[in-house]
């Protein structure tokens, strides 16, 4: 009871945050070592060495921090993750936490992680983490909105808020295709969600670093596998959400969901690296102008979908 | 044991560096871009290895020792073609650029493998003002503004936004002269509100930059057209690497310097404008910003100008210029997206004149009307143009105001040419472009 209930399911949610950030680090340097970035040494080691030299480094101070709330921070962002990794269902009776209200809980992650990114700003008590952060919570609420009105679009078929039914409720018809707006919405929403690549604003290049310009050593490391696990974790919210999950012939379900899930890091890496960073104030307009109505379609859609 | 074992596997990531660039520093940073075995990081608090390449100027002596005491330790410095200061013990210096890779992975091994020292702290572990707030945390005092901190007043709300009227409070701070979005040198005194900017003055101007020697030439005596395009296409190319490395196309910035590496008059810029205009650049980057209206262009003159609308070219003026058929290309906006246009527009034509040139022979006529690629010189060098930023940047985003300094030329000329020693820009080897894309 036990075993099954807590032991196992913590586990493979350790095993997932572990293997989960490894697999982005060594995509994502292949990714950029395809596009030219000069490299040196194995991608599978470089990673590896990458966290070893920072677990050697010390953490460093500034000028009063709030500590407890600076070293918090990070470690708040990978339980966010966990959550996250947790309610992803592998097969019909593989999942950590099978959650009737999961899709819900998901959006309560997405809420939080405005909460701690913050945080993570504010609380170095300097300036381009502080700059990173106001940004975050200034673009955090119209990624939500998006994300939320797309999830209660791949509810309305399955009635229910459990990603297992979710998926259970693709056997007929992928969401990808039943609502084409679904993903794509999803995807730009994540990547801002994640704050990676172009929709990098809270720790983005013009801030040195943002909320983590200010962080050296063991805090970096856990918030680097940290943003790394989120954004496994939401590959496999969309992999649940879009791509049926589990659902496929000939192989067993959860190798499915890890093959649909590398294709959706492998999308989200590459926008990564092929697009520029959008100007905050077009990224806000984008989001309120352009997604948010598109959003209201996918739900108009998926409800007279449902209805039909 | 299990310490040894972590820093041998540390000491198997490319090189985490920190360069703080001094005179004509930004060589070395070139170089070491394209080097697999470096990373170069925006923040000091990534480092390892703390770069000072070039000489330092005694007035940046300060912040150079604040910018040294913000690495994590262990970490090491290392000095390119610059005294390293006396006091501090076991520092290498290295002057020759095709060392330099090497000398920093030795560096950042002998470190993580505890054969050398971590740097010593050179200033005390303290504020540098005295705690003058009331209350623990500040927030005493009148209207919970607590005093002065830290020598500091609270960030509270004295001034009205310029935007919107929303109003946040206030952040002054002064930043640079060793920040990467900067020109080299350059310093400043800024006030935010949010991410707004609501006052710039530059503290500091940027070092004087060094043109290619055959501009020097050029003031002297007749030179090859195709000789003094290809220099002008480099600088261009080497300004545009630093653009689009802060827009966030690592890959596209990469290839504008490689492409500056190694430009001959066969070289063309297709690819390089297909895959900026492919990936959005023109569109989604911050690059709206920054108008500069007739007067102010004509201050800074050059590209920047041209960007702006105005058609002054000096080489309009030459003999040889104008048997080519050359006319000067310009924009109309006026903005950072112009300025880049205009760039690319330039690099495109002077690859093209550098072609033609080179195929009829064609030299220079005129030696006391040269247009350099940094603007017009007549009697005088160009000179600091640095005052423009604080007429232009209040009221952008910081994204923006970055940007448009990327997007502007504004470092004098400096009165001697580059050194025969870094003349010519080192080549890196074909290969690297195959190599990278293995690894």
């Amino acid at each position: 009871m036990i075993v099954e209930e807590l032991v196992l399911p913590v586990l493979m949610v350790f095993f997932m945050l572990a293997a989960g950030a490894y697999t982005v680090a060594v995509l994502d340097r292949v990714i950029a070592g395809a596009l030219g970035t000069p490299q040196a040494g194995s991608v599978w080691i470089v990673p590896l060495a990458r966290g070893a030299w920072l677990m050697t480094q010390h953490a460093n101070a500034t000028e009063a921090p709030d500590w407890r709330a600076w070293r918090l921070a990070p470690a708040l962002y990978l339980s966010l993750a966990a959550i996250g990794l947790a309610v992803v269902p592998w097969s019909g009776s593989l999942v950590a936490t099978d959650l009737a209200t999961s899709v819900v809980l998901w959006g309560s992650v997405e809420a939080l992680a405005t909460v701690v990114i913050f945080l993570h700003g504010w609380s170095a008590n300097a300036l381009f983490a502080l700059i990173g952060g106001y940004r975050y919570v200034a673009l955090g609420l119209s990624y939500i909105l998006i994300s939320m009105f797309v999830l209660i679009g791949v509810a309305l078929p399955a009635e229910s808020l459990q990603f297992t039914q979710v998926v259970a409720s693709q056997g007929e018809l992928w969401n990808l295709i039943r609502q084409p707006l679904g993903l794509p919405l999803f995807l730009i929403v994540g990547l801002g969600m994640t704050f990676w690549g172009p929709l990098n604003l809270a720790d983005s290049a013009d801030l040195a670093g943002g909320t983590a310009a200010e962080i050296s050593g063991p805090p970096r490391l856990v918030w680097d596998v940290a943003r790394a696990a989120m954004l496994v974790a939401f590959s496999g919210v969309a992999t649940s959400a879009f791509l049926g999950g589990w659902l496929g012939p000939w192989l067993p379900g959860p190798l499915w969901v890890v093959i649909k899930m590398l294709a959706v890091l492998l999308v989200l890496l590459l926008l990564g690296r092929l697009l520029p960073r959008l100007a905050p104030e077009r990224c806000v307009t984008l989001m309120w102008v352009v997604l948010l109505p598109l959003s209201f379609i996918d739900l108009v859609w998926a409800g007279v979908g449902a209805l039909l | 044991m299990a310490v040894n074992w972590l820093r041998n596997l540390a000491s198997r990531r490319s090189v985490p560096v920190f360069p703080v660039l001094g005179v004509q520093g930004d060589k070395a940073l070139r170089h070491l871009t394209l080097s697999p075995d470096i990373e170069l990081v925006d923040s000091p608090r990534h480092a390892s290895v703390l770069l000072v390449a070039g000489e330092i100027p005694a007035d940046r002596f300060e912040p150079l020792r604040r910018v040294h005491d913000q690495l994590p330790s262990p970490f090491t410095t290392l000095w390119f073609r610059c005294e390293p200061w006396p006091h501090l013990e076991s520092v290498i210096r290295v002057d020759d650029l095709d060392v330099l890779p090497a000398a920093l992975v030795t560096a950042y091994r002998e470190l993580m493998k505890g054969r050398r020292e971590s740097s010593p702290r050179i200033l005390p572990d303290k504020p540098p003002n005295p705690w003058e707030g009331e209350g623990d945390f500040g927030q005493g005092g009148e209207g919970m503004m607590g005093g002065v901190p830290y020598g500091r007043p609270m960030a509270m709300n004295m001034e009205d936004d310029i935007r919107d009227g929303l109003t946040l409070d206030s952040l002054t701070f002064r930043l640079g002269p060793f920040f990467f979005a900067f020109p080299p040198g350059m310093a400043a005194e800024i006030t935010l509100q949010g991410d707004l900017v609501q006052t710039w003055k530059t503290q500091l101007v940027a070092y004087p930059q060094s043109l290619d020697p055959v501009f020097f030439t050029a003031r002297e005596r007749p030179v090859p057209i195709a000789e003094l395009e290809l220099a002008r296409a480099r600088h261009h190319l080497h300004r545009l690497y630093r653009g689009l490395h802060l827009a966030g196309l690592e890959s596209a910035s990469l290839s504008a310097l490689r492409l500056a590496q190694n430009l001959s008059t066969t070289s063309t810029l297709d690819g390089l404008h297909r895959y900026l205009s492919r990936s959005g650049f023109f569109r989604l980057a911050a690059i709206k910003g920054g108008v500069l209206g007739p007067e102010q262009a004509r201050r800074i003159g050059g590209p920047a100008a041209r960007a702006a609308g105005l058609d002054e070219d000096l080489r309009s003026d030459d003999a040889g210029y104008r048997r080519l058929g050359f006319s000067p290309v310009s924009q109309a906006g006026g903005d950072t997206g112009a300025r880049w246009r205009q760039v690319l527009a330039e690099i495109d034509q002077s690859l093209q004149l550098a072609r033609q040139a080179e195929r009829d022979d064609m030299t220079t006529s005129e030696v006391d009307r040269i247009e350099t690629p940094r603007g017009p010189w007549l009697e005088k060098r160009p000179e600091d143009a640095s005052a423009l930023l604080d007429e232009i940047l209040p009221g952008q985003e910081w994204g923006d105001a970055l940007a448009t300094i990327a997007s502007l030329d504004v470092a004098a000329v400096a009165e001697a040419s580059l050194d025969t020693q870094t003349a010519s820009e080192p080549r890196i080897t074909n290969t690297l472009d195959s190599e990278g894309g293995r690894t």
